[in-house]
């Protein structure tokens, strides 16, 4: 997987272009991942704080 | 008002940068600065406000705040995830903003020509990598956003990001009443807290 788009010109130089678009899906990707983690996270605190008699709303 | 105007630009702009590249063809390059504009001036007006016209420390991210957060006590004005989402969106909007006016230089539209030369080569490919970096970034801190949003427990911000108002019973769940009265900024309870 690239990181960057790289070109080379007629001189046969190398020219940056940007950011490699094979990121866009590991963006996506880490989006999704985060949002799943998160929501693992958050049921297993409710599971100890539930079992604890309850917590502070503020840490949820 | 400002929330949702940003929102639309910068989904907009998500749309019209993304989908031509994951298939999506369409004339994007008009769509898309356009928007930045739009943005680009929400983004000024939003500077000006927070600076001259609004409490700007309320934003600031303190060591305090993670312990606070950590103990489960109640924040101020924002908690530490709203400090932590502000300072990572804002600083991905703002890089994206700056490079976005400097690449505007390589679009004709009625109002300027364009004039690719302003820049060295060089020079172009770093302001496409901030550019492009930024805006993943924001792919990923607006899908969480959105997120957060939408969870049961938040769902009094996202009633007062509709409505513009939270009850003070619904504000005490999260922010300390002896910290934020949610009064006016020269309320002299709010200072140094």
């Amino acid at each position: 997987m690239e990181i960057f788009r790289i070109t080379r010109n007629a001189w046969g130089q190398e020219t940056l272009e940007g950011i490699s678009w094979d990121l866009l899906p590991v963006a996506f990707g880490l989006g999704i991942a985060f949002i799943v983690g998160h929501l693992v996270w958050r049921a297993l605190r409710r599971r100890r704080g539930s079992g604890k008699g309850g917590q502070s709303p503020s840490s949820l | 008002m400002f929330h949702w105007i940003t929102a639309l630009a910068v989904l907009l702009l998500l749309a019209s940068a993304f989908l031509p590249i994951v298939g999506f063809k369409f004339s994007w390059v008009p769509l898309h600065w356009i928007t930045g504009l739009v943005l680009t001036a929400a983004v000024v007006f939003h500077l000006v406000r927070a600076s001259f016209f609004q409490r700007l420390r309320c934003i600031w991210i303190r060591v305090r705040d993670f312990g606070d957060a950590s103990a489960g006590r109640r924040a101020a004005k924002y908690t530490l995830a709203q400090k932590l989402m502000h300072a990572a969106m804002g600083t991905a909007v703002l890089v994206v903003t700056v490079t976005g006016v400097i690449m505007l230089a390589k679009v004709d539209t009625p109002l300027w020509k364009r004039d690719p030369y302003l820049l060295e080569t060089s020079t172009w490919g770093v302001v496409y990598v901030l550019h492009g970096a930024a805006a993943l970034l924001i792919l990923m801190l607006t899908m969480t956003h959105i997120y957060f949003s939408l969870l049961p427990e938040k769902r009094a911000y996202l009633r007062a990001m509709i409505g513009g108002q939270m009850t003070r019973t619904e504000a005490a769940q999260f922010h300390d009443p002896n910290r934020w009265s949610g009064e006016r900024k020269d309320d002299p309870r709010e200072n140094h807290k």
